[in-house]
């Protein structure tokens, strides 16, 4: 928000003279403060205080309105953007995120290195935040908003804690003020009390709270972005730019991971990498394989096609500093030798082309058809992408067609259904003979078209399992215009016993 | 087994696995002739149409084109520029089957724009072991001229491949393309005769054709044995009408220039 208002540099200017900044919302009906900086708390001014006590304190008070939803988009940014840190990222509320760093911290030197490089560059971005670093989240969450120091140490939250408001137990006003009603005002008054009465009395929620910050209790957490089954990075001293850096360090990562895969007996199916850029943004690319795929040329040559498809829609700034590969789904991989023996259907070469096409141009525009047993023409097919046609068996379409729609002996000559469908049956006007007769002449498309042969009708009645009571049956004609165009037509409705006035559509276009 | 027979056997699995190349026959006689023993496979060729009614024609003439190559087994990649697909519709996996082409071996690719769809057909011919590339376009886009579609033909020559452009609403075009077939829709039956839903029959020009003489003929499909057969002709009151006289032809060996192109079917109001 400062931003929008100062410019970029709005954080290297000092502004005393400014007047302070509060967000306001409407809360119960009134207009108050929802949180201000640290300039208008030296003045007085108080969150949950209304608007106009706070303006009798400091008439040029600064007031913008809360946006929730930009928030949450802003927090989920910066949960993304500690994806550089750990993969396991987690929302906290609507102000908080928890980063389960297990594991990670060696990577930065250690857990004080991490917290100070973590603080500084989201400084460096314009946010103040405070860190915590705890064996639980529940004790973390508990040293950040409450507590002096940074990092507890292992074990040791029950000393840490002691101290600290009951709110930093996560628990809600109304208890913390019930229970400071009976003496109870800091987490270690709780420590040393029996347990059973404290539950009788304030219900299974406190003592859950107390044992998570504690570590009695396990709580999960629930990362925002998948875990990767791998994750491969690089971090650069000196940000890069270039398309080419990106893609040969994408290379380098693929050849890194190639022993894990080989070891694990995996191929890559899907994979995405993530770019992170000096000033926070964070891009995400993916790519799928329409079979597993391990070689890093074959990886890299994905990734080639799909920035090649950003074109300039990937704005690399300043550079980016860490960039990431990460598996996202593996399969196993086929251990193929090919044989001297065996035909050669370059079966392989069109994977790899299916696979380019659809980085470049996008998984769903590569497409095939997928059946389903039914009637209604418009139904019985769909155009499925060829990269998740795979993993979708469960669906009602399915990879083969049912039996009842291909050619019966009867029609092994003639044709019974058109070669183009429309989209959409399209309206036309006809004159027909009532009841069922085919159309005499018909204008589709603004032009006239006379009948000069016809074959017809073949009925195809609704779905009413589908379409409920009261749809329409369709009665289809097989139509040859004077020049010899074959059309397929349909009347909608029955005459008389459906409906009065039946619409005629055109549907199909014979070869 | 001697080890003779063995080699024998060896080198006929090559033979028959090797890259395939030379001619499909379509199965009309007098077409094979003219175009010295079939369709060159590794090449690019040319299907249009005058009318987005007739898009349907010129594909089941090009699924036949493509039946006769005999790749039975390849998959058919078909690339279908954004402009066509507003008022042409989809292939219908019944109707393909009819015509006895496997729809399973479709794969559709529907790219952006006209740029994205010559990129992805170029990168489909340069893949091995497809049966064919399609590329439906719409009218006469200046992007697809002589250089991209000779690209296209270079690119079907080294590997073998067969590659077609298939123009709907479109006039006829110079460019590098082998042959160029123009269809329309053609009477299936004289008026008042018995009729019954007929095989695919086409009216069918060879407007172009690099290594030899052109012609114009009515054509057939032959849905059991996939084969194109030469149908009897029809005699149209209504195409006689129309034309009072038989059409009459600049020079005697190439078909007349193409008909103006569109067709105006609703004059404005006269106020």
């Amino acid at each position: 928000m400062a931003r929008r208002k100062w410019g970029k540099s709005w954080r290297l200017k000092p502004r005393p003279e400014a007047p302070p900044i509060a967000v306001v919302d409407t809360v119960k009906n009134t207009v108050r403060i929802v949180a201000c900086d640290s300039h208008a708390t030296s003045h007085g001014i108080k969150i949950d205080q209304t608007l106009s006590d706070a303006r009798a304190l400091v008439p040029d008070l600064e007031c913008t309105q809360n946006r929730p939803e930009e928030m949450k988009a802003l927090l989920a940014s910066i949960c993304e953007w500690c994806g550089r840190y750990t993969p396991l990222v987690a929302l906290c509320g609507t102000d908080g995120l928890f980063l389960d760093i297990s594991g990670c911290t060696h990577l930065f030197g250690g857990e004080a290195p991490l917290i100070a490089d973590l603080e500084h560059r989201l400084k460096a971005q314009g946010f103040s935040a405070r860190a915590a670093i705890a064996d639980t989240p529940g004790a973390a969450w508990a040293m950040a908003r409450y507590g002096r120091f940074a990092i507890i140490a292992p074990g040791r939250q029950r000393e840490a804690l002691r101290d600290l408001p009951l709110a930093a137990l996560r628990l809600n006003e109304g208890l913390v003020s019930d229970l400071a009603q009976l003496g109870f005002k800091t987490v270690g008054c709780l420590i040393d009390v029996p347990r059973a009465p404290l539950a009788r009395r304030f219900g299974q929620d406190l003592l859950r709270l107390f044992d998570r910050a504690m570590g009695d209790d396990d709580e999960v957490l629930s990362p925002l972005m998948p875990v990767a089954e791998l994750t491969s990075e690089k971090r650069f001293s000196e940000p890069i730019v270039h398309e080419d850096d990106i893609l040969g360090t994408i290379d380098r990562l693929a050849t890194s991971m190639l022993p894990l895969l080989q070891r694990r007996g995996l191929g890559v199916r899907r994979c995405e990498i993530k770019l992170f850029r000096v000033d926070g943004q964070v891009f995400r690319l993916a790519v799928n394989a329409s079979a597993p795929v391990r070689a890093p040329k074959r990886i890299s040559a994905l990734f080639r096609e799909r920035l090649a498809a950003l074109h300039d829609d990937l704005d690399a700034g300043f550079g980016f500093d860490v960039l990431r590969l990460d598996i996202l789904h593996a399969e196993a991989f086929d251990e193929a030798q090919a044989s001297f023996d065996a035909p050669r259907n370059h079966e392989d070469e069109q994977r790899v082309l299916i696979d380019r096409l659809g980085a470049r141009l996008g998984t769903d525009r590569i497409r095939q058809f997928g059946f389903a047993d039914t009637h209604i023409p418009e139904r019985s097919f769909d155009l499925l992408p060829v990269l998740q046609a795979s993993s979708r068996t469960g669906s009602s379409l399915r990879g083969t067609m049912p039996a009842s729609v291909l050619m019966s002996e009867e029609t092994a000559h003639g044709l019974t259904r058109p070669l183009l469908l429309l989209r959409q049956p399209e309206p036309v006007e006809a004159i027909a003979p009532v009841p069922d007769g085919p159309p005499i002449r018909f204008r589709w498309r603004k032009a006239l078209y006379e009948t000069r042969h016809s074959e017809g009708p073949e009925r195809i009645a609704c779905e009413w399992w589908r379409d409920g009571r009261g749809a329409y049956s369709r009665d289809y004609f097989q139509v040859e215009d004077m020049a010899g165009h074959r059309f397929w037509l349909f009347r909608h409705g029955l005459y008389e016993r459906e409906t009065d006035a039946p619409r005629w559509y055109m549907h199909g276009l014979f070869p | 087994m001697s080890s003779q027979r063995r080699i024998a056997d060896l080198s006929g699995i090559v033979r028959a696995h090797a890259p395939v190349s030379g001619r499909a026959p379509l199965g009309a006689e007098v077409v094979d002739r003219l175009l010295g023993g079939g369709l060159v496979r590794g090449a690019l060729h040319e299907v249009r149409c005058d009318h987005a009614r007739e898009i349907a024609a010129a594909s089941g003439f090009l699924i036949g084109l493509i039946e006769r190559l005999h790749a039975s087994s390849g998959r058919v990649v078909w690339v279908v520029d954004p402009a066509t697909s507003f008022d042409a519709g989809t292939l219908f996996p019944q109707g393909l089957a009819q015509i006895g082409f496997d729809p399973a071996r479709l794969v559709h690719v529907l790219p952006h724009d006209l740029a994205t769809a010559l990129w992805a057909a170029d990168e489909a011919v340069k893949c091995r072991g497809l049966a064919a590339v399609v590329l439906q376009i719409r009218g006469n886009p200046a992007r697809l001229d002589l250089t991209a579609t000779r690209r296209l033909m270079l690119r079907a020559q080294e590997n073998g491949g067969f590659a077609c452009v298939l123009r709907q609403s479109a006039e006829a075009q110079a460019s590098a393309a082998v042959t160029r077939w123009h269809v329309r829709a053609e009477s299936s039956a004289p008026p008042g005769a018995l009729w019954t839903p007929p095989a695919p029959r086409w009216r069918v020009t060879l407007e172009k054709n690099r290594e030899g003489r052109t012609g114009e003929w009515s054509l057939a499909w032959n849905s059991e044995c996939k084969v194109f057969e030469h149908a009897p002709e029809i005699r149209s009151e209504t195409r006689s009408a129309e034309n009072s006289g038989p059409r009459l032809y600049p020079s005697a060996e190439r078909p007349g220039g193409a008909a103006q192109m569109g067709q105006v079917v609703a004059f404005e109001a006269a106020s």
